[in-house]
């Protein structure tokens, strides 16, 4: 037990069981309520969003027989986010013989987090990633193998056992259409309504309960209302607020920042992984970042000339005018130093002016040594695809010259806040996935993020739902109900005060403008003038977007630019919590820098005293500062140490 | 460095298709674009455009767009009477102006074929292939206690085949660059996908036939084997698998008794 | 009991395999009739008892003559219906087209060169079967001119021979697609047995087209 000076939150109740870590979850399951199969069918459960989290709940929740509907923002499930990720899967197969059991991977997930997760619902991941695999397999995702025709396995973002299952470089595909293909077979057997081109705009309450929601159809522009007994919201992560990052375009907060306008808080969002090997800022009108696989640093080099604003071409760099410093820094972990050590690494170089490239933001990341030691077939055959991507983003052929890397933002840790059911403080409004803060804490190893999505909603929700459904007695609610009347007045009146602008610009360039400030001054490291002075810039541009918004067309009809209105709105109002969230939390820990608590050798200085707690910010109304409720965590089984890859 | 490193564009005319729904009549709008950075992909140039347009109160091109690297399968242009644009292997998204010449004129269309018709301008209605997929295109496995996933090995070649043809993105280049508008590639790589793994042998005879028959009631065209599809599939999915369906449907229907 | 002959029938690939089915039964035809046809070369008596041989079939030759027909009208019922819906799929044409390298001058033109062969059949049924010189070649009593005669002197004209090009031509170009596509539409492609197909299949179009060819022109020179 660690001794803090948080005071615990009357308002978060975690329900997260005591007891023996590995019997936590099992007690849990027995103890929570069940629904008859008879009766699933009288139960509406409104799924909104449908990657990961959100496909394999709305399957999984519609085999057990309840009445799901799934919203889709996309056409078709089939192409959300989820569907990028590259690298794989953890899970804690132990079919290496190395030494992974359960408690390893749920010890280095707590450890990877930097201490910001919770105990318990660490080990439940740990625990039921094992049944992931087997899911997935069953359902036909051709994860690689080897010669014997039994899963391969590979160590993944410096990993000391090799638990990440991978299909090529396109795992997160290959799992989101097993996921998606057995919601089509519940689509089929009439269990489950998939509405594509759908948009939350509000959940809706009764009685404090969520009990529906508000929803754009983006088709058509109408608004929809749509009543449930139990909403969960399965809507990604938010790391587009820093408009530049490795998200799709639709990616947004919408959803999460609306139910906490609705009384779910909203935990930790500071925390935000940045990726450290992206393909660099090339120009002005860059939409979006590719993330190249992290599995690349297992065979490159990262380096950057030993001289300040050398221009010369890397291959004329002779070998003692480099500076591999990550292996200069960190000798027993070298290039595969995690995520957040790396990204900062590599600015740190860049803004003491080593950077390459035209822009001078990037680093090399080489592969000529890897090629030169196991020939470039077998780097081709490794990394072929990569390579390729690269060379069609860039132009540049990676197995001549080095590739140039920067990071970019890539997930967040952050979410709405839930207690061990995934349930958030809106009783009946559940949060799983990516949208959620559960499991990271302050950083997410890699190969984790695909593994909790699924653990959530094929083994998680699936019980936990059961306690809220056959826990509360619930009175039938119909779309006619007066908290919906409400709700869609509010919805049509901000649309309207969004059309009624009627400025010059697009919403898109308030948002880069956004990003910009987010990015340099909420970004890979943080200090207390720059978060001031940011919360000062998005204000401003908040201001200008409301004043000079330009959005051109009918709210009644297919508008992609008031999408993007209503979603850039979001951002620059959730900046704000972001950046005070930023500001409160007075330590470094995983992916959030705070450049004044800082090791002399400039590595991340934790405050277990004063900041071992998950912050969930409560939303008091339109301009109204949020108040902070602490959710205090104890570490019984991982001890709590500083992080050290030296 | 490569020559066109440094902050070089290029002017292209723009003949963008418009139209506001399936029903509507469409027309060519002429944009000229100057000074294109040769850096940014296809999609930011439309970017450009559009923030243009809504700059001067007109309605942006519409287009269906979202990861922007090449996977989820939204991005939809037909690019110079080519599905994605010329480049092999290549989503609309990852298409990059440094492959287009200064001066040239580009024409951008929608994906044509009756089953996926125009929801506007250069965004198309794709459910057709949800509809085929939700007949028969899964293994009915329910979230439970499958055995473990080493219980059956499934030899490496036949995992990275099945692989091969699970890497379609759906995206329908295969439907938009077929002469007949067929959508065999896409229906033949989930076919064998599933048919070259044990966990899709179950249900594999009842599959190909539930999803041939979709497939033929959402009126996509025959396949009369022109194999555009194929070069035109951002992952290169090969014919092969157009062949396996083939096979198996006749299998499923002909020679099995039942 | 036999619902699920029309259902086969009726679905996309079962109208693809009835026409590789049926193509491929008449290149069989083909190669016979090219044989038969090559005997004009050893000397006129073969080509003769060739001819003899058939006639003496009897009924059976009309038993042959309709399966035939039936190979014929399957292969161009199926096709037409496949080409209308195909055409049914997309009725808003691309503005601009550029193929990408899959579709052939032989692919693109199947209907054409098919419509072709129909037309040069029907000729060529009038030239041989109906009017032309072999009826009453062999009623009793009739003497003159054998069955190489016949051939030689029904091909000798420059329309004839103009006809007869254009009709093998595009038999050939027909083929050249054909035969691989068959095969894949039966679903029989295999990674070491398809580039043999493909390159046979061109192969043998090329020798039925050279070996029917021939044969107007030995009788221009002759």
């Amino acid at each position: 037990m660690n001794d803090t000076k948080t005071t615990a939150s009357p308002r978060l109740d975690s329900k997260a069981p005591g007891g023996p870590i590995a019997e936590r979850w099992d007690k849990h399951r027995f103890d929570l309520k069940l629904v008859a199969p008879a009766n699933r069918r009288r139960f509406k459960v409104l799924v909104v969003g449908t990657g990961l989290a959100g496909a394999s709940a709305s399957a999984s929740l519609a085999e057990l027989g309840y009445d799901v509907t799934a919203l889709c923002i996309h056409g078709s499930p089939r192409r959300a986010h989820s569907i990028a990720a590259q690298g794989g899967i953890n899970a804690a197969k132990n079919y290496q013989n190395d030494g992974d059991s359960v408690y390893r991977l749920f010890y280095d997930t707590v450890k990877g987090g930097d201490f910001r997760a919770r105990e318990s619902n660490v080990h439940r991941l740990a625990q039921v990633s094992v049944n992931i695999i087997d899911q997935c397999v069953a359902q036909g995702v051709p994860f690689a193998r080897d010669y014997g025709g039994m899963l391969d396995n590979r160590s993944f973002g410096g990993a000391q056992v090799s638990r990440t299952f991978y299909a090529r470089g396109q795992t997160g595909q290959q799992l989101l259409l097993g996921a998606y293909s057995a919601m089509m077979r519940q689509v089929q057997a009439g269990r489950l309504r998939v509405m594509p081109e759908r948009e939350l705009l509000d959940v809706v309450k009764v009685d404090g309960i969520a009990r529906g929601a508000m929803v754009r159809n983006l088709r058509t522009g109408e608004l929809e209302r749509f009543a449930a007994d139990a909403v969960l919201l399965c809507t990604g992560g938010y790391g587009n607020v820093f408009y530049l990052s490795t998200n799709a375009k639709k990616s947004n907060v919408t959803a999460s920042w609306r139910a906490t306008k609705r009384g779910a808080f909203f935990a930790n969002p500071c925390f935000t992984q940045i990726h450290p090997t992206c393909i660099p800022v090339s120009g002005d009108y860059q939409s979006k970042l590719t993330l190249m696989s992290e599995s690349l640093r297992n065979d490159g080099r990262v380096w950057v000339p030993k001289a300040a604003g050398d221009k010369r071409p890397a291959n004329q760099i002779p070998e003692d005018e480099r500076d591999y410093y990550l292996e200069r820094r960190y000798p027993s972990f070298g290039n595969l130093v995690p995520r957040d050590v790396a990204s900062r690494a590599a600015k740190e170089r860049c803004d003491a002016g080593f950077g390459v490239g035209p822009t001078g933001v990037a680093v090399y990341l080489d592969f000529l040594d890897a090629i030169a030691r196991h020939g470039r077939a077998t780097i081709e055959a490794k990394y072929g695809n990569l390579f390729q991507m690269y060379e069609r983003i860039t132009g540049d052929d990676p197995y001549t010259k080095p590739m140039r890397i920067y990071p970019a933002v890539h997930y967040t840790m952050g979410g709405l806040w839930v207690d061990y059911n995934l349930e958030t403080t809106v009783p009946g409004l559940f949060a799983l996935g990516e949208a959620n803060f559960s499991d990271h804490g302050a950083n997410r190893l890699g190969a984790s993020a695909l593994m909790q999505g699924l653990a959530d909603g094929y083994f998680v929700i699936p019980y936990t739902i059961a306690g809220h459904l056959a826990g509360r007695s619930l009175q039938p609610v119909s779309t006619s109900h007066e908290a919906f009347d409400a709700a869609e007045a509010d919805v049509r009146a901000s649309v309207d005060r969004l059309m009624g602008i009627r400025g010059s610009r697009p919403a898109d360039s308030f948002h880069r403008e956004l990003g910009k400030v987010m990015w340099d001054q909420v970004g890979m490291s943080r200090t207390k003038a720059g978060l001031e002075d940011a919360l000062v810039r998005i204000r401003g541009i908040r201001e200008a977007f409301w004043g000079d918004l330009m959005i051109p067309g009918d709210a009644r009809d297919l508008n992609m630019e008031l999408e993007t209105a209503g979603r850039v709105a979001d951002f620059l109002e959730f900046a704000e919590l972001f950046a005070n969230d930023a500001l409160t939390r007075e330590e470094s820990c995983g992916g959030h820098f705070r450049e004044e608590h800082q090791t002399a050798e400039g590595e991340a200085k934790r405050d277990d005293e004063n900041f071992c707690h998950a912050s969930a910010w409560e939303y008091n109304g339109a301009n109204k500062p949020f108040t902070e409720h602490r959710e205090p965590l104890e570490f019984e089984y991982v001890h709590l140490t500083q992080r050290s890859y030296k | 460095m490569s020559a066109n490193e440094h902050d070089e564009t290029i002017d292209l005319t723009l003949k963008v298709w418009r139209q506001r729904s399936g029903g509507a009549p469409g027309q060519f709008e002429t944009h000229e674009m100057k000074g294109v950075s040769v850096h940014s992909s296809f999609l930011e140039m439309m970017d450009v455009l559009n923030a243009t347009l809504v700059r001067a109160g007109k309605e942006p091109v519409v287009f269906d767009h979202d990861c922007r690297e090449g996977i989820c399968g939204s991005c939809s242009m037909v690019i110079n009477g080519q599905a994605h644009g010329a480049e092999p292997e290549t989503a609309t998204c990852q298409l990059h102006m440094r492959k287009f010449r200064s001066g040239e004129t580009v024409f951008v269309e929608p994906w044509r074929a009756d089953s996926f018709p125009v929801i506007r301008d250069l965004m198309v209605d794709r459910s057709a292939f949800d509809r085929v997929m939700s007949a028969g295109g899964y293994v009915s496995a329910n979230t439970g206690s499958p055995p473990d996933a080493n219980a059956t090995p499934i030899s490496r070649e036949d995992s990275d085949q099945a692989m091969d043809a699970a890497a379609c993105i759906g995206c329908g280049a295969c439907v938009a660059a077929c002469p007949n508008s067929s959508a065999m590639l896409f229906v033949g790589a989930k076919v064998s996908h599933l048919a070259r793994l044990p966990q899709g042998q179950p249900e594999r005879e009842r599959r190909v036939v539930a999803m041939v028959q979709a497939m033929d009631s959402e009126g996509f065209g025959n396949c009369t084997n022109h194999y555009e599809c194929s070069k035109a599939c951002p992952k290169g999915i090969g014919v092969d698998v157009i062949a396996q369906l083939n096979r198996d449907y006749i299998k499923a229907t002909v020679v099995r008794s039942n | 009991m036999f619902t699920w002959i029309g259902q086969f029938l009726s679905s996309s690939i079962g109208k693809k395999t009835t026409m590789a089915l049926t193509g491929l039964l008449l290149v069989g035809f083909l190669i016979a009739h090219l044989a038969g046809n090559l005997l004009l070369y050893k000397d006129p008596e073969a080509f003769e008892a060739y001819a003899r041989k058939l006639h003496d079939l009897g009924p059976f030759l009309y038993v042959l003559e309709l399966g035939l027909l039936a190979l014929f009208v399957g292969h161009i019922a199926f096709a037409v219906r496949t080409i209308v819906e195909n055409r049914k799929a997309r009725h808003s044409k691309y503005a601009v087209q550029a193929d990408r390298g899959g579709k052939t001058l032989a692919s693109a033109t199947m209907p054409l060169t098919g419509t072709i062969v129909l037309l040069f059949l029907f000729w060529h049924l009038i030239d041989f079967r109906f009017d032309g010189g072999f009826k009453g070649l062999f009623a009793d009593g009739a003497s003159g001119a054998g069955a190489a005669d016949v051939v030689w002197n029904t091909l000798g004209g420059t329309a004839h021979m103009a006809v007869y090009l254009l009709g093998i031509a595009a038999l050939t170009l027909h083929l050249s697609h054909a035969i691989q596509s068959a095969f894949q539409t039966l679903g029989l492609r295999h990674p070491k047995w398809t580039p043999l197909i493909e390159r046979g299949g061109v192969a043998l179009a090329v020798l039925l087209g050279l070996g029917f060819a021939s044969i107007p022109f030995a009788a221009a020179i002759r």
